[in-house]
């Protein structure tokens, strides 16, 4: 295994951010054409990885060296399988997107999405740094936000780009915190505290170890296990993904059954070998077979294409989950396989949906028949996907199911007891995903319905590449062992726990597995008649029992949130000046004593030593303060807050601090002339004054004092005979180094001139913002 | 406020403010005072013009200019605001200036000049022409804060 080449990596994660900011020009010039420059950049990553093939090994960059922090790519069989995929599906959306988002507004913006989302995709498969992970992982988020939410002037789409979003970067804010678990142990485990995923999978009984004996494991692994799940579509966060079909379809295609709904399992099969453990597979087998399980019935209810692949990508996703979940050899075998498989079929199977939806103008099954009169081609490549996705032998999905099956059986045969429900749960989820499977392929076979409207043939260009994806699906459907040797074995290698030669073949004895899926293939056949009676109870189930959906608590959530968030800007952030500053004050008070507390810092002792006519100068200030509360009117109050500040200025004079004393003398006097000349404008008449406002803000004056002192005292208490250098520097300095006698004017100048450089700026910036708020309100559309 | 004895002390007061202000300015260096305290010092005056005489004394009775009525801050805020521009563009080319003699960003230096008549010797520090920026994006900015409110 050679090392890979750093450029030909950082070049495929690159290429395709590059292309997004390139495509907004290149769209004035080449219109919807641009279509064809994104074909081409996925293209070219697809080439680059390609070429990577038969390396292994890390490539990196420096990004934040103190905290283990890097951009770090590794390169090897599972990596370049998930890049492979998205790339080469990405060539396809692209030329499908061609014909289909054909006259569509907003390609600039579509075109650039996706290109980005590419980047994201690859980047998460390559990346070998947490930080680097998560940061694409959100970053594919953000990307699908964008694409679902396309048709932006439609209520279900917002919708759906909301939902998406929020339970996605939701989860992947729990991952963020699984990440910096993990990296908390490496300190001990690794040595050196860092965040570099290599060295994590280098030594996983290290990790392991240190994981438990902090106590840490479960949690990580929970919190992994949510991150995945939320992304990956898992029961009970699975709701978002057939909302998430109010995208165009060559977006369902691509993020939502091939590549970003993938992120998830790509990451479990990653971590595989570093958290595998008891409680690994009693979570991720659960997990899986549930969803795997319950998505499938509920494809069964669905009433629309897109809505029931939807379904059938989660219920698939949860087959791929469960398969890295088993501690069995035969489970990274299914779940890398199925990667591969399902991303053939069930992208093939959504650009064949977007092409019924576009020629018959509808997508509701009730409504739809007997197409395969209309679409021949399209029939065919319908059919070789549909027999793949339900498993069917010698269909490409058969082969990996099976290994699931083995996985199940093998880790039930040798646990027993309640371990039994594993391949019992297989069997039952397989045989719904032969039904819904077949009710898909009977689209287009059938009676047509008489309401069926004219139905065209599609264009070469909408055709061909579900055309190739089924011909590819084919063709690994008859020779498994050729697809696996070229391209899953190494990716096997890379997830599973030991060495092992993936062998697959359509059984010739009845072996377990075998027994298993004759079992599934016909309970479904069986059932298959029932199909409209099945649909017809599932979906009264649901309407009767609304709490039982994910989606109901999802909306509740949100409404609540919204309600909530309503009330509390009400109070917090209700445009008059005086609550912003009350909030402000508080929260800043409360924050930094709680600081003080939590740091249990305790008040130095302090030698007071005070001189005769300091302690005159602060009484009158006491005294000044005091009156500024009870002043009859505008000007007196006005007069007692400059005295106040005066008494501040001779105070500083009587420190020996005369620049300081200058300066709170010249500000004080504008102030008082600032204040002179808005007075005339201030009403006459303040109101009387509320009880419970004179309490509120006596107390924010106290605490406000109170941070203040002690802050004060805290941050003196280091005093320059204490620590003399710095202050002695100056001093000793100014004269020979600056050539000033005033050294705090030497300070400011120069010793710590870009100090007062942003200080100014700050200035120019109060001026800059009061021209934009008070002479340019006027200016533009107000709500 | 535009009382005879508001004005008259105004105009009595604010050339004395003025020079004061400049020698805070210069002296800065070796003396209490600087950029920061200057500007501040002048815009003061300015202030006080503003109470004493209204908001449009400048225009029309130093500069001699028509004033429109609400035309205020277009000619009298923009001038304000290029000399904030013009001391932010100052400050930050003498920390640029180093660069060109291969010295650290903002790196200030002197020389004294010795044999001037009636001074002796005159201490030249580039350190001043970075508190000229600052006195000027001071008097900039706080007269623009202060014309601009003030015309509300």
């Amino acid at each position: 295994m050679s090392p890979p080449e750093a450029v030909l990596v950082f070049a495929a994660v690159a290429l395709p951010f590059l292309a997004t900011g390139l495509v907004p020009l290149l769209f004035r010039f080449l219109g919807e054409r641009t279509a064809y420059f994104g074909a081409a950049v996925a293209l070219a990553c697809f080439v680059l990885l390609l070429s990577l093939r038969g390396s292994e090994g890390a490539v990196g960059l420096e990004w934040i060296p103190s905290l283990g922090v890097g951009l770090r790519f590794y390169v090897d069989g599972w990596a370049l399988l998930f890049g492979l995929l998205a790339s080469g599906i990405g060539v396809l959306v692209f030329v499908y997107s061609a014909a289909y988002m054909h006259d569509e507004p907003g390609l600039a913006r579509y075109y650039g999405a996706l290109l980005a989302f590419m980047g994201s995709i690859l980047g998460v498969a390559l990346a070998a740094d947490l930080v680097a992970v998560f940061l694409f992982w959100e970053l594919t988020s953000v990307c699908s936000f964008v694409l679902i939410g396309f048709y932006t002037d439609e209520a279900d789409s917002r919708y759906a780009a909301r939902m998406a979003m929020f339970v996605t970067v939701g989860g992947g804010l729990f991952l963020l915190v699984g990440f910096v678990l993990l990296a908390s142990v490496t300190g001990s485990a690794l040595g050196s505290a860092t965040f570099d995923l290599t060295a994590m999978l280098a030594n996983p009984e290290a990790m392991r170890t240190a994981l438990r004996d902090a106590g840490l494991f479960v949690p990580a692994l929970v919190l992994v296990a949510v991150g995945a799940a939320t992304k990956s579509a898992q029961v009970p966060l699975h709701f978002w993904l057939p909302n998430a079909m109010a995208a165009p379809t060559p977006v369902s295609a691509f993020l939502h059954a091939a590549t970003m709904v993938k992120v998830g399992v790509y990451f479990v099969g990653r971590l595989r070998p570093l958290l595998s453990s008891p409680e690994w597979t009693l979570l991720f087998a659960t997990l899986g077979l549930l969803t795997m399980a319950v998505c499938a019935i509920l494809a069964v209810a669905s009433t629309d294409i897109k809505e029931l692949l939807a379904y059938s990508t989660a219920s698939h996703l949860g087959l791929m989950i469960a398969g890295f979940g088993f501690a069995e050899v035969y489970g990274a075998e299914a779940g890398a396989f199925h990667l591969l498989n399902h991303a053939l079929f069930k992208a093939a199977l959504f650009l064949v949906a977007g092409i019924v939806a576009h020629e018959a103008g509808t997508r509701r099954i009730a409504e739809l028949g007997g197409l395969r009169e209309d679409l021949p081609v399209t029939a065919l490549v319908a059919a070789v996907a549909s027999l793949s996705m339900a498993g069917v032998p010698p269909f490409n999905g058969f082969y990996s199911k099976e290994l699931l099956f083995e996985a199940a059986y093998e880790t039930a045969h040798a646990a027993g007891g309640l371990w039994w429900l594993y391949p019992a749960i297989a069997v039952f989820a397989s045989a719904f995903t032969f039904l819904y499977s077949i009710r898909f392929l009977m689209l287009f076979f059938g009676d047509r319905p008489d309401a069926l409207g004219e139905v065209h043939r599609p264009p070469v260009a909408l055709l061909a590449p579900p055309a190739l994806l089924a011909l590819v699906a084919g063709v690994v459907g008859l020779a498994p062992n050729l697809t696996i040797e070229a391209i899953v074995q190494p990716a096997v290698d890379a997830t599973a726990l030991e060495a092992h030669e993936t062998h697959v073949g359509v059984p010739t004895s009845l072996t377990p597995a075998a027994a298993m899926t004759v079992v599934a293939l016909g309970g479904g056949a069986a059932a298959y008649p029932f199909y409209d009676r099945l649909h017809r109870g599932v979906l009264t189930g649901l309407a009767a029992l609304a709490p039982i959906r994910a989606n109901w608590w999802y909306d509740r959530t949100v409404e609540g949130l919204e309600r909530s968030s309503g009330r509390l800007m009400s109070r917090v952030h209700n445009g008059i000046l005086r609550t912003y500053a009350t909030w402000m004050l508080g929260a800043v008070s409360v924050f930094v004593l709680a600081g003080y507390a939590a740091a249990s810092v305790s008040i130095p002792p302090m030698e007071v030593v005070v001189s005769l006519p300091i302690v005159l100068v602060l009484l009158v200030a006491i005294v000044a303060a005091l009156a500024v509360v009870v002043a009859p009117s505008h000007v007196a109050g006005v007069l007692t807050i400059s005295l106040l500040g005066f008494m501040i200025a001779i105070f500083y004079i009587l420190a020996s601090a005369p620049d300081l004393a200058l300066t709170q003398l010249v500000v004080e006097t504008l102030a008082l002339l600032i204040f002179l000349l808005i007075l005339e404008e201030i009403p006459e008449f303040y109101g009387d004054l509320d009880l419970s406002n004179a309490v509120r803000d006596g107390a924010l004056s106290l605490a406000v004092g109170v941070t203040v002192f002690v802050t004060v005292v805290l941050s003196t208490r280091e005093t320059p005979e204490a620590e003399p250098s710095l202050a002695r520097y100056f001093t000793e300095q100014a004269v020979p180094e600056g050539g000033g006698t005033n050294v705090v004017n030497v300070i400011l100048v120069d010793f710590r001139g870009f100090d007062t450089l942003g200080e100014i700026a700050v200035v120019a910036i109060t001026a800059l913002s009061v021209i934009a708020l008070v002479t340019m309100r006027n200016r533009g559309g107000t709500q | 406020m535009t009382t005879v004895v508001m004005r008259t002390t105004t105009r009595l007061v604010v050339p004395l403010i003025l020079v004061v202000a400049v020698s805070l300015f210069v002296e800065g260096h070796n003396l209490p005072g600087g950029g920061f305290i200057g500007g501040v010092l002048t815009v003061t005056a300015f202030a006080l013009i503003y109470i004493g005489y209204g908001l449009d004394f400048l225009e029309e009775g130093v500069l001699d200019r028509e004033v429109e009525q609400n035309q205020f801050e277009e000619r009298t805020v923009f001038a304000y605001q290029r000399l904030f521009l013009l001391g932010l563009v100052i400050a930050v080319g003498s920390g640029l200036a180093p660069l060109v003699f291969g010295r650290q960003f903002l790196t200030q230096t002197f020389t004294i000049v010795e044999h001037v008549p009636i001074y002796h010797e005159i201490e030249l520090a580039s350190a001043v022409v970075f508190d000229f920026g600052i006195y000027c994006v001071v008097v900039g900015g706080l007269l623009t804060v202060l014309s601009v409110v003030g015309a509300e």
